[in-house]
């Protein structure tokens, strides 16, 4: 006689404490999701723009040209990296309550982190995605001009020495493209990444998607100003006691999100050590993992 | 009753007390990490330093917005393009008080600098020198203004980039141009021997300047022959003219006197190779 017992009867299988499918699952259904949301139609916006940029006439010379484009391109990669991290972390969690999504993934064995990692890897990489195609279409822009602005150099042969040529195309070399860009493009991820994990730790309290934006993007701006504005208020209110007290608590409570704007210096031609990469990445790795668990404060126990 | 108690979810004043807690705890181990990594990031120019408390009350709202939400480098684009606006209209003093902002907020992009020192340095200059609008000595007055105020700029910029060869180039213009202080113009022509991206000629143009700045003939005389003596590629027309002039004002003895040369042009080289006499060209 078969003694195997029915479905019904057979005992609860073991599930594991943590799974990385479980969560890679979520990732990729989060993914999905934005994608529906037409997110990657900001690519084409992308892409005019730097067209447009590149055909204004405005520079002095090709060097400063190739300077605005590379500013502009890299200055919206970055806007456009922390503002979707904001708005595509904090309407998930409330859509897929809306959506009653939320308790069909909760009913089965996930754990609270599971979900709330899987959304996270999921906004992360949308943005990941959009910011490689992005870096790839302004690189190509900026190849394009650089190369047309040096063919503009060898064209002045009759009129110009060859060493005036040379010096002329190294100065566009220095201002166009380099392969230390992609780390301008990594240091906009790792501040979406950080940006991110706020808007996680917020929206797991609020109660709707809007103020979970509007406080997560005061929250960024004041995490971004603070160190830039702290010497102006000392200076204004000759280093009161009271501004120094807020400036503290400030520092402590609040990212620092100017830390990782050192984009800005790579594209303007500083170059970067793996060091400071290793210590960026370290950091931000520290800041997801701590605001995913204090996330879970709130999130661990939360009816819905 | 009390394992009741203790399976009941937290209130929100609770929880919120803990995330603080939390928050707190890792900002103060944070915070010293990041204060070393922002000293190695300003050090190596990959964060820029706040911008100066002048540049923060003359930007408007939306700009000091754009730069404290981290768009500092697209608020200066737009701030440029707003300069190229007054350019375009003459209106100097707006444009200055422009790039004070742009060049606080990105003070080690050197096109900033040469841009704002050449607007002011040549452009200005050049609209007083035309402008029939205005009186005489107001003309003068500001022609002096704008050059003073081109030459400030350029000193604040090579200060944020001491390499910068654009920077000098454009001072040396507008000492060379519109100042006409040889004495200066060698002057910068001199620091910008060297330098990475300077061009060839600022070697023949230091002395060349030198040698019209009073005092300083024998001094240039002797530069200006020990770039000659480096061979065929440096005996230019004017350099040998340069040297020349200076022989008869120093009254250099007839057998130490150098011999004209004749140096074709570039043109004349390339066209020289695959030519025949009578200019017929050998395809």
């Amino acid at each position: 006689m078969n003694e195997s017992a029915s479905p019904l009867q057979s005992p609860a299988r073991r599930v594991a404490a943590f799974s990385l499918s479980r969560i890679s699952t979520i990732a990729m259904s989060t993914v999905t999701q934005l994608v529906r949301m037409k997110t990657f139609y900001f690519l084409l916006a992308f892409a005019l723009l730097l067209f447009a940029v590149g055909n204004f006439n405005f520079a002095s010379s090709p060097a400063q040209a190739l300077s605005t484009l590379k500013k502009v391109s890299f200055g919206a990669m970055d806007l456009f990296a922390w503002l979707f991290a904001i708005v595509a972390t904090a309407l998930l969690i409330p859509r897929d309550i809306e959506d009653r999504t939320l308790y069909t993934i909760l009913s089965k064995p996930v754990r609270r982190i599971e979900y709330l990692l899987g959304k996270l890897g999921g906004v992360l990489i949308v943005i990941a995605i959009s910011l490689a195609v992005m870096f790839v279409i302004c690189s190509f822009m900026i190849i394009w001009q650089q190369l047309g602005y040096i063919a503009a150099e060898y064209d002045t042969r009759d009129i110009r020495t060859e060493q005036e040529i040379l010096a002329s195309v190294t100065l566009i070399e220095n201002a166009g493209f380099r392969g230390e860009l992609i780390y301008a493009a990594y240091a906009s991820f790792l501040k979406a990444a950080v940006v991110a994990s706020v808007t996680i730790l917020l929206s797991t309290f609020a109660s709707s998607s809007l103020f979970t934006i509007i406080i997560s993007i005061l929250v960024f701006l004041v995490g971004h100003a603070h160190t830039m504005a702290t010497n102006f208020w000392l200076q204004e209110t000759d280093n009161s006691l009271v501004v120094q007290m807020v400036l503290k608590v400030v520092k402590i409570l609040i990212p620092n999100f100017q830390l990782f704007s050192f984009s800005e210096g790579i594209v303007q031609g500083a170059s970067v050590a793996s060091g400071v990469l290793l210590q960026m990445s370290g950091i931000t790795a520290a800041y997801l993992f701590v605001f995913l668990l204090i996330s879970l404060i709130s999130f661990g126990d939360k009816e819905f | 009753m009390l394992e009741n108690r203790m399976k009941r979810p937290l209130s929100q004043v609770t929880k919120i007390v803990f995330v603080i807690l939390a928050l707190s705890a890792f900002g103060l181990l944070r915070a010293p990490w990041e204060d070393t990594i922002r000293d190695d990031l300003v050090e190596n120019h990959l964060l820029l330093p706040p911008p100066a408390e002048s540049a923060i009350e003359q930007m408007s709202q939306s700009a000091l917005m754009g730069t404290l939400g981290g768009l500092r480098t697209l608020v200066s684009t737009f701030l440029v393009l707003e300069g190229f606006d007054h350019f375009s209209l003459k209106d100097w003093e707006e444009l200055r008080n422009t790039y004070q902002i742009v060049t606080s907020l990105e003070p080690r992009d050197e096109n900033h600098w040469r841009d704002i020192v050449w607007h002011l340095g040549i452009n200005a200059t050049a609209n007083m020198e035309l402008d029939k609008s205005l009186p005489e000595f107001e003309r003068k007055r500001r022609f002096q203004q704008y050059a003073l105020e081109a030459i400030d700029f350029a000193e604040r910029g090579i200060q944020q980039v001491p390499e910068s060869a654009i920077i000098r180039q454009q001072l040396a213009e507008v000492y060379r141009e519109k100042l006409k202080d040889n004495c200066k113009t060698a002057e910068v022509y001199g620091d910008l021997i060297g330098l990475p991206g300077a061009p060839e000629y600022v070697r023949r143009f230091h002395g060349y300047f030198l040698a019209r700045c009073p005092g300083k003939e024998q001094e240039a005389y002797d530069y200006l022959m020990a770039l000659f003596r480096e061979g065929p590629s440096q005996h230019l027309p004017t350099l040998i003219k340069e040297i020349q002039k200076l022989e008869e004002l120093l009254e250099i003895p007839s057998p130490e006197r150098i011999r004209a040369v004749r140096r074709q042009t570039p043109a004349q080289r390339r066209a020289s190779k695959n030519s025949l006499p009578g200019g017929i060209v050998i395809p």
